[in-house]
């Protein structure tokens, strides 16, 4: 017997993306996933948003690894909440992941909530988590090639972190290349490059926040 | 390499439409994988053997796994003209503009599995 079904491989992660959607709209809280290769700085950009915004906006995070608690440490440290998931050797976050931390909030308590994902270009970028946004990080140690080697990732983000510019003058990364190549997979993307450690073009990306926090309480 | 927990997706909707359904051992299962949808069909097919032999009640021993490639295809706003996306996805050849979308590639689906009725 042959029975047909034309089911989205991901209906089940979707679904639970749709449910987080959901929560997200009736508390407003304005949700980022946050994607990038391990060591790119997701964790650093963090805790500098989160003492820098921290002052107007009540914020949360929620860390994806695959072992340990030391990324959400980092984030209580600054004064944020900020629940461990470890994925036991899973490579990315899945919405129904998000779901079962999301219970460890009050989401009507929070304004913004930051979602870093499992160090990783590949897999966590085709799973909806129910976010606003996707931001992809990409640190110039890790050379140019990585956005034409990683398109799929760079095609589904909407901004990109540049970070750790602060050691450019030691590198050979041409920012204006990568602009060119970030373009070439995804005009609508916009790149801001950054430093966590000197704080360089961070008030842009903190601008960018905002921006994006007034449009989804405006929704 | 996720493949392993797609698999686990696409074996949980086959099973679950087959218990309603009262469909026992599987036989077939048919999925259709984009070019662009970060989906390898290689590992995609060692992971269906390794489901298939850790689960002898719920598959039959020849039991196999089709997959159907979907080509990626994108198309110029401006021109109109359709291309392979490869690394510059969104770069039409011929205009040299970044007006491109991509229309096909990235479907990852099941289409269909074949199974006994249970005994």
């Amino acid at each position: 017997m042959k029975v047909t079904l034309r089911t989205d491989v991901l209906t089940n992660n979707n679904k639970a993306a749709d449910f987080n959607r959901e929560l997200f709209q009736n508390s407003k809280t304005l949700v980022i996933n946050l994607m990038s290769s391990p060591g790119a700085g997701k964790t650093t950009l963090l805790e500098e948003t989160v003492r820098e915004l921290s002052g107007n906006y009540r914020i949360a995070v929620i860390e994806g690894d695959l072992a340990t608690e030391r990324d959400a440490d980092r984030i209580r440290a600054m004064g944020a909440k900020a629940v461990q998931i470890n994925t036991h050797g899973g490579c990315h976050l899945d919405a129904r992941m998000v779901a079962a931390a999301l219970a460890e909030f009050d989401l009507d308590e929070i304004d913004l909530l930051f979602i870093e994902n499992v160090g990783n270009l590949v897999c966590p970028s085709g799973y909806d988590l129910g976010q606003h946004h996707k931001v992809a990080v990409l640190s110039v140690p890790e050379g140019n090639d990585k956005i034409p080697k990683y398109p799929q990732m760079f095609m589904r983000t909407e901004l990109v972190l540049l970070n750790k510019i602060d050691l450019l003058p030691y590198l050979d990364f041409n920012v204006g290349e990568a602009k060119k190549d970030l373009t070439e997979i995804n005009p609508q993307s916009m790149l801001i490059p950054v430093s966590a450690r000197t704080q360089e073009g961070l008030y842009e990306w903190f601008a960018w926040i905002e921006g994006a926090y007034l449009k989804c309480v405006q929704q | 390499m996720h493949e392993m927990s797609l698999m686990g997706d696409i074996l949980q909707l086959v099973h679950e439409d087959a218990a309603a359904k009262g469909i026992g051992r599987i036989e077939k299962v048919e999925i259709i994988v984009g070019e662009i949808s970060n989906a390898m069909p290689d590992a995609l097919r060692m992971a269906f053997a390794i489901f298939r032999e850790q689960n002898p009640d719920l598959f039959s021993e020849a039991a196999e796994l089709v997959i159907h490639l979907e080509e990626a295809k994108a198309e110029c706003v401006l021109c109109g003209r359709q291309y392979k996306p490869d690394q510059k996805i969104a770069l039409c050849p011929s205009c040299q503009i970044p007006s491109g979308k991509v229309i096909t590639g990235e479907t990852f689906q099941v289409l269909s599995y074949e199974g006994s009725n249970r005994q």
